[in-house]
């Protein structure tokens, strides 16, 4: 079944292209898109349902000889933590792709074509097994995002913009050099093959170039504008998806390819993840409006997740890639009903809020079941994932886990905050009468990622049990991950 | 092998580049600084087909037809926008055509 | 008797959803009964495995179903399964039970209420995550159902959700018992590190049997158990939890999840046993709460946070045995506690609901004698509380004394303290009858008090007061320490006591707690009855409840708060905006220098290429 990565890959690419010359309206632009992406979405559960979960290694691989002088190979395939990081991307995708065909976005075509093209590098970034394809697929992802945040954009959009270039472009180089200087130094950019370096300043390339894409502190200078001024669902796109690239670049390449520097700067690396929890959690607790309780929690989750990475066992590497699932669909759940709240009062801000839920059961149940999840409440998705990271970063040392647990509390804090901000005590003066409940197609957006959000909670070890093969993370990692 | 050594192309392509060099410093016209502009190129082939035959490889010779097309197509440009220029009344010397100053 | 076990867990659960899903296509009336039937259901769920276990050894009598690997990595699992052994069983009946005898009570209560559905299917919610929380067979689950309790919790006491003291209350509820939760979760981490598992025996058998890391474990449980149980010194979330509805007070923060600390603390022993020092510093915390919230109870005038007082006083009394590890006496309190505290708050309620709402003690005077069934069941309840024999507190209570008694020095000062509060518990408790349910009715109690078609509420209420006034009567002769006991004898082999009162014990603590009680219902008397002693002007300390709201403020919530403003203002403000601005201004003025060298002379540039490769030239020369 090689071929099927390849496939997840082009479908995307190729509907693109079809959005981009249709001689269709608007409308059906954007219902073409929404087939597209629930195409993908049915192409993934294939995927699920033929990958061996027993088995280590690469699956669905697929090589190509592309540059030979270099080395450089089109080689994509997908590990079983790729797997469920494109699944997430594909169905994150697809609601983003809906809701903005069912708020009827303008030059559809271009939106459209741009979402699905996104759509596309997405599965590209975590499919690619050659630094350079990887490379090429990371930016590829990027320049669709400029032109979505900088056209359909809040009225900040340009500073938004540039913000988010200037930060993007900083990190890509840095991801260029440390590409290029470890092909070479090896003789190869297959990640499959090439061998564990111990070059430092490679290392710190990469992670930085990374933990920019994450974010982590003190990296997250582009977070809070490029979320506040990005149409919503692609806020979503980025704090949810976009964001786990990042991660996923530490999973992939940083922590398995360089060990002794792993080795040397986990605490370090410890520190600023740790300190990003905390930071996020408490901005979070502050921010005056919905969209800024969202977004930094995402820094914190971010935070949070390095933490599972470095914790370097078992329970710290499966947790962390469930807690990249789990994040990325509450993260995209969260800007989504933001987009919702936003389009009802036209702002989102917590002193002309309030009193939602009021007649609204629709609305206040949404925010309620994700908001509770978001806050890691025991037996939820994302209580196992931060148990998982948590227990693994314990064995590496007490003090981590204790911060941990001071981030479970805070994250109660903003998150309770943040829902009795929109739905409870007395009405807000931006919340008119006429308000509606959540409509048919809103719900078809959501609840989708919800009833993903539960059915996970039922059972997280549906990733947490079948993210390595044979569940043998540690050993995987050890080994370089070929 | 035929002909003068190889040094005498070297020394012809070093007078002929050093001349079109000067010409394009010193010269106002821009019509004389795509001449000489011109001349540095031929330099530059002349050099390409001596070391060619020299080594006995085409490796210098297609590059030196790239050259050539290259030539050509600057010279396609630059000429019709010296016609431009000229349609414009615009005085043709390079000092005073300085816009793009930062 | 798997299939029982699940289904007594699932049946709430599936109500919760049906209510969800069915929104405004179910009648309000409908959820109710929908409730209402499933929890009964799991009622007779948990009746068929606790008549199983009965026809089973004593020893056969534990039983582990797992449905599949919950969460897992590496060579870690923790499995979704259920245990049930003579514990759990237990619980499975007093919440099943309980939950369904208040719940129908609600039918009553809610009628007539906005979003009813939107609380049954809360309750129903609330009734699942307890029962979770008992069955589980391993600690992560009983986190996750720790965790779902004061979800529901939460969502109860905030369901006034446009009152703005109702939201406060809540978030305080939530936010003190993460702080449980994450010490729980720490203590879990630590357990995992040392064990590799979480499954109740094997975790438990391979612990560390003592020295720090025990005293740690015990430690993280313990804060998780305080937090739950609204122990000092986390017990100042449960009087404000007294925003919720009645009958959510009488569920919740009396009968049954307020409990669960003790429940963890049996369930655990092994591992309080392992850490002597965690076990007395529970002891001495119950023992604290029990004295502090006695007095504090003297002095609050809203009948529900008088009652609330009295549960944090009689969870006191199980932390007290629980800690000293007579658990049988612990669960036994655990459960006629249950019964009469529930029967206080519902027949409260009965008097609130005929009140338009009230709660004030003082607007309340007198109203008993307009309603002479809730009076008798109120008064059962208060008898059973302070622990007047015939009544179900009289042999529970006494017990957990005799147990102190017979626990060395140390337990003879907690002895001394818990007779106090038995003094105390007879106080306030009649302090509450007296000034509520004799004398005249006051103006306000006759202007507003309106009959329910003639009676003093509905059916499905009064019927419920009335069966919860029988259970806290009889409840208490399921166990007579010196004579028989039926509890004890059940748990034993789940958890062995470490303390057996002799019977001289036993009889002495039944007689001073008897006349302690007493005591106390007598100086009651004198001062809000009869008149015959001034009531003393209450102490501003214990108005304020020794301070702990202002404290807790001035601590975590301005801590933070001020902390994240002054990263915001410090950090994140000039990080963002500043390395921009900062970034964008030095590429702008060194684009203007740059810019000089652009002067715009064809020939110019074109002596600077010359002029450069003459340079690469010479570079090229000497370099090589």
């Amino acid at each position: 079944m090689g071929p099927l990565t390849t496939i997840l890959i082009v479908v995307p690419f190729a509907g693109a292209a079809l959005v981009a010359i249709a001689p269709l309206r608007s409308y059906w632009l954007g219902s073409l898109a929404a087939l597209v992406s629930l195409l993908e979405v049915g192409l993934w559960i294939t995927a699920v349902g033929k990958f061996d979960f027993g088995a280590p290694g690469l699956q669905f691989s697929q090589q190509t000889t592309w540059i030979p002088d270099l080395n450089v190979s089109y080689h994509v395939g997908m590990y079983a933590f790729s797997l469920w990081l494109v699944g997430m991307t594909v169905v994150v995708m697809a609601a983003c792709v809906i809701y903005g065909w069912w708020v009827d976005r303008a030059r559809a075509r271009a939106y459209f074509s741009l979402m699905l093209v996104l759509t596309g590098s997405i599965v590209g970034v975590f499919t690619a097994q050659d630094m350079l394809l990887f490379y090429a697929f990371f930016e590829a992802m990027l320049i669709p995002l400029y032109i979505l945040i900088g056209v359909w954009g809040g009225p900040l959009r340009l500073r938004a913009t540039i913000t988010f270039v200037v930060y993007t472009v900083v990190g890509s180089l840095l991801m260029l050099a440390a590409i290029v200087a470890y092909g070479l130094q090896e003789g190869t950019f297959d990640l499959t093959t090439i061998h564990q370096s111990s070059s430092t300043w490679i290392f710190l390339g990469f992670v930085i170039a990374f933990v920019i894409k994450a974010p982590i502190f003190p990296f997250h200078g582009w977070l809070a504008i490029t979320y506040r001024e990005s149409p919503p669902e692609v806020s979503g796109i980025l704090s949810g998806v976009v964001a786990k690239v990042g991660l996923y670049g530490l999973l992939r390449i940083a922590i398995p390819k360089f060990p002794g520097p792993v080795h040397d700067w986990r605490v370090v690396l410890l520190i600023l993840a740790s300190f990003s929890l905390v930071y996020g959690s408490l901005l979070a607790f502050r921010a005056r409006d919905f969209r800024g309780v969202v977004l930094y929690s995402s820094l914190a989750q971010s935070g949070l997740i390095v933490i599972g990475l470095l914790a370097n066992n078992d329970l710290g590497f499966d947790g962390a890639v469930l807690q990249m699932v789990n994040h990325g669909l509450i993260s995209a759940s969260l800007f989504l009903i933001a987009a919702m709240v936003e389009r009802r009062c036209s702002t989102g801000e917590f002193r002309l809020l309030g009193g939602m839920a009021r007649g609204r059961p629709a609305l206040a149940t949404v925010v309620m079941v994700t908001g509770i999840i978001a806050l890691a409440v025991p037996l939820s998705t994302a209580f196992a994932g931060e148990f998982l990271i948590l227990a693994g970063v314990f064995q590496q040392g007490w003090g981590w886990a204790v911060v941990g647990a001071v981030g479970i509390v805070l994250a109660a804090m903003y998150m309770l905050r943040a829902i009795s901000g929109v739905l409870h005590q007395d009405v807000g003066p931006a919340v008119p009468e006429s308000a509606l409940d959540l409509r048919v197609g809103e719900l078809a957006v959501v609840v989708p990622l919800i009833l993903c959000l539960v059915g996970l909670s039922a059972w997280p070890n549906l990733i947490s049990g079948h993210a390595f093969g044979g569940n043998q993370a540690k050993a995987a990692i050890v080994q370089g991950m070929p | 092998m035929h002909g003068p050594d190889i040094q005498w192309y070297v020394v012809l392509a070093a007078l002929l580049f050093a001349t079109g060099a000067l010409g394009v410093m010193l010269r106002r016209s821009p019509l004389i600084i795509l001449l000489s502009v011109e001349i540095m190129l031929n330099a530059a082939n002349l050099l390409l087909i001596a070391f060619s035959r020299l080594h006995g490889r085409e490796d210098g010779q297609v590059f030196a037809i790239s050259v050539m097309a290259v030539a050509a197509s600057e010279v396609v440009v630059g000429l019709g926008m010296i016609v431009a220029l000229g349609r414009r009344n615009v005085e043709l010397d390079v000092d005073k055509l300085r816009t793009l100053r930062g | 008797m798997n299939a029982a076990t699940w289904i007594c867990l699932l049946l709430p659960l599936a109500s919760t959803l049906a209510i969800t899903a069915g929104g405004t296509k179910l009648s309000r009336r409908a959820t109710g009964w929908i409730s209402t039937v499933t929890t009964f259901g799991s009622f007779a769920a948990a009746c068929v495995c606790f008549g199983i276990l009965l026809s089973e050894d004593s020893s056969q009598r534990t039983h582990v179903t797992t449905s599949w690997t919950w969460l897992s990595a590496g060579q870690y699992k923790f499995g979704l399964s259920l245990l049930t052994d003579q514990l759990s069983v237990m619980m499975m009946l007093i919440v099943a039970g309980v939950s369904g005898l208040i719940i129908a009570y609600s039918l009553g209560y809610m009628d007539g209420e906005d979003e009813e559905r939107r609380f049954f299917a809360y309750m129903s919610l609330f009734v699942f995550s307890m029962l979770l929380l008992v069955q589980s067979a391993n600690l992560l689950l009983l986190l996750g159902g720790w965790g779902m309790v004061g979800l529901s919790s939460y969502l109860l006491i905030g369901f006034y959700q446009e009152r703005e003291s109702a939201v406060a209350a809540a978030k305080k509820a939530f936010v003190m018992n993460a702080i449980g939760d994450a010490t729980f979760a720490l203590a879990l981490f630590l357990l995992v590190q040392q064990t590799g598992t979480l499954d109740f025996p094997q975790a438990f058998g391979a612990a560390p049997l003592g020295g720090p890391l025990a005293n740690l474990i015990a430690l993280g449980l313990l804060g998780g158990a305080l937090a739950k149980s609204a122990q000092l010194p986390l017990h100042t979330w449960l009087p404000d939890a007294m925003e919720g509805p009645t009958p959510v007070s009488a569920l919740i923060h009396a009968a049954t999840m307020v409990t669960a600390g003790v429940y963890l603390i049996v369930r655990c022993h092994i591992l309080f046993e392992n850490a002597h020092i965690v076990r007395d510093l529970a002891a001495g915390l119950g023992t604290a709460t029990l004295l502090m919230a006695g007095l504090v109870a003297l002095v609050q005038v809203d009948i529900k946070r008088v009652i609330a007082y009295s549960t944090m006083s009689q969870i006191g009394y199980m932390f007290l045995a629980a800690g000293l590890g007579a658990y049988a006496n612990a669960m036994f309190h655990l459960m006629t506690h249950a019964f009469f505290k529930a029967l206080l708050f519902l027949a409260a309620g009965l008097v609130i609901h005929a009140l338009t709402g009230e709660q004030d003690i003082r607007r309340l005077q007198g109203v008993g004698k307009l309603m002479p069934r809730t009076r008798a069941g109120f008064l059962i309840g208060s008898l059973a509380l302070v622990g007047i024999f015939p009544f179900a507190g009289f042999f529970s209570k006494d017990e957990i004394l005799a147990s102190a008694l017979a626990s060395g020095w140390y337990g003879h000062i907690l002895y001394v303290v818990g007779m106090i509060g038995a003094f105390l518990t007879g106080l306030y408790a009649f302090r509450l009858v007296f000034i509520v349910f004799t004398g005249e009715p006051s103006p306000f109690a006759r202007e507003h008090y309106h009959a329910h078609h003639g009676k003093e509420g509905p059916y499905s209420m009064l019927v419920v007061v009335f069966v919860l006034s029988v259970l806290s009567t009889v409840a208490g002769f399921l166990q007579w320490e010196p004579l028989w006991g039926l509890v004890s004898k059940w748990l034993d082999p789940i958890a062995p006591p470490l303390v057996v009162p002799t019977s001289r014990d036993d009889w002495i603590s039944s007689l001073v707690g008897l006349l302690m009680g007493l005591a106390g219902i007598a100086v009651a008397w004198a001062m809000y009855s009869a008149a015959r002693v001034e009531v003393p002007k209450p102490w501003t300390i214990l108005e304020r409840k020794f301070y702990f709201d202002e404290l807790y403020d001035v601590v975590f919530y301005r801590t933070s708060d001020l902390l994240a403003r002054s990263l915001g203002a410090l950090v994140e403000r000039p990080l963002i905006g500043g390395s921009l601005s900062l970034l964008g201004e030095g590429f702008s003025s060194g684009a203007r220098e740059l810019g000089r060298a652009q002067t715009g002379l064809v020939r110019s540039y074109a002596l600077a290429l010359a002029g450069g490769l003459v340079v690469l030239f010479v570079v090229f020369l000497v370099v090589k």
